[in-house]
């Protein structure tokens, strides 16, 4: 008579539980870090296409504060926006000049208050009389 | 004896294997069809930044242009006097400047179009010395932003300073250029409400000697007026 081996069953050894959980949650981790990054340029992407267009915006508002002066109006064509300009001092005399001018620099600045975005900038005001 | 042995040894059974393939092959499917959705939603994404960075670059490039508006002169030949080109109204411009999208440098006629509900159209000409219509209207036009439709207004200053914005500039009566030109840009589809403006201040008003001669033969667009700069 040959003795065939019986295995024993208590010797079949598959994966326990603990295994199985740390392998499902390396896999989660690493999915998860993938979805995360695809997330972040979606936002990314996002975020840039609205500042290109708060760019543009701003641009038209500085284009249209260099027209204005406090001497002369420019009526009013721009769509309301977050930025609004307003005029600040005019810069000093000049300390030697030949003749009269009518035009004198003038400081603006253009202001966004609700990212607190300050664009300083100087433009012609046309004065008056000439100095 | 080892064939003895190899015999008793089990392997898998059919239906576990088939369960295991079944199973399997859900995971895969619902890992891929997550996988469609996001990178459906990454492509689309990044077509809108793409389309949104052409439309930027468009806007910069016409704004630039406008800002380097040329007083190109030509003879009117009904009345033998030199007429400047800058013909405007509401939905449409033409003008000459001295920003040139192509390579080769000099004056370039420009002609800007909005086709309501088709999109605003480009149309270049070279500018010789003469009025550049003809070689325009002969030219391709190519679609500049597809889905806006433009309206143009230009800044006129009157005697008295005061800056009023109009919805038609006829260069050869007014014989100048606008201070500024306005476009304002709305979406022609409802469910984007992204408009854009554009203020463009043409350069050639504070230059002190760009100005266009409306007398003489010479046909120089070259004379003098009272600039910033002081009477020349």
């Amino acid at each position: 008579m040959i003795n065939v081996p019986q295995l024993p069953n208590h010797h079949q050894t598959g994966f326990t539980l603990l295994e199985v959980i740390v392998a499902l949650t390396i896999t989660g981790m690493v999915l998860g870090g993938l979805f995360t990054l695809a997330a972040g340029s979606k936002q990314l992407a996002f975020r840039s296409g609205t500042s290109l267009t708060r760019a543009l915006e701003a641009r038209a508002a500085i284009n249209f504060a260099l027209l204005q002066d406090e001497y002369s109006d420019v009526e009013e064509i721009l769509k309301p926006t977050d930025f609004e300009s307003h005029s600040e001092d005019r810069l000093g005399a000049v300390l030697r000049k030949t003749e009269q001018i009518t035009y004198a620099l003038q400081e603006f600045e253009v202001v966004n208050e609700r990212t607190d975005e300050v664009v300083t900038g100087t433009r012609w005001a046309r004065l008056e009389l000439p100095e | 004896m080892e064939m003895f042995a190899s015999r008793t040894q089990r392997g898998f059974t059919l239906i576990e294997i088939m369960l295991s393939l079944a199973l399997t092959a859900l995971l895969l499917s619902l890992l891929s069809g997550g996988m469609y959705a996001v990178m459906n939603d990454w492509e689309r994404d990044t077509d809108v930044l793409d389309d949104r960075l052409d439309e930027t670059i468009t806007i910069l490039q016409v704004e630039r242009a406008l800002k380097g508006a040329f007083p190109h002169s030509y003879r009117d030949d009904t009345t033998l006097g030199r007429a400047i080109y800058f013909q405007g109204d509401d939905e449409s411009l033409s003008w000459v400047s001295t920003v040139s999208p192509q390579r080769s440098g000099g004056l370039m006629a420009w002609h800007l179009k909005s086709q309501s509900g088709e999109g605003v159209f480009l149309t270049l000409a070279p500018a010789m010395s003469d009025n550049p219509d003809e070689r325009l209207s002969n030219a391709e036009p190519i679609v500049l932003l597809e889905n806006y439709e433009a309206t143009f207004s230009y800044l006129y200053e009157d005697l008295d300073f005061s800056k009023q914005w109009r919805d038609d500039w006829a260069g050869e009566e007014l014989n100048a250029l606008p201070l500024a030109v306005h476009i304002l840009l709305t979406p022609i589809d409802n469910d984007n409400t992204q408009i854009f403006e554009v203020v463009a201040n043409i350069a050639a008003n504070t230059h002190r000697s760009i100005r266009a001669t409306t007398n003489g033969s010479s046909g120089a667009p070259v004379t003098t007026r009272n600039t910033p700069f002081g009477e020349l």
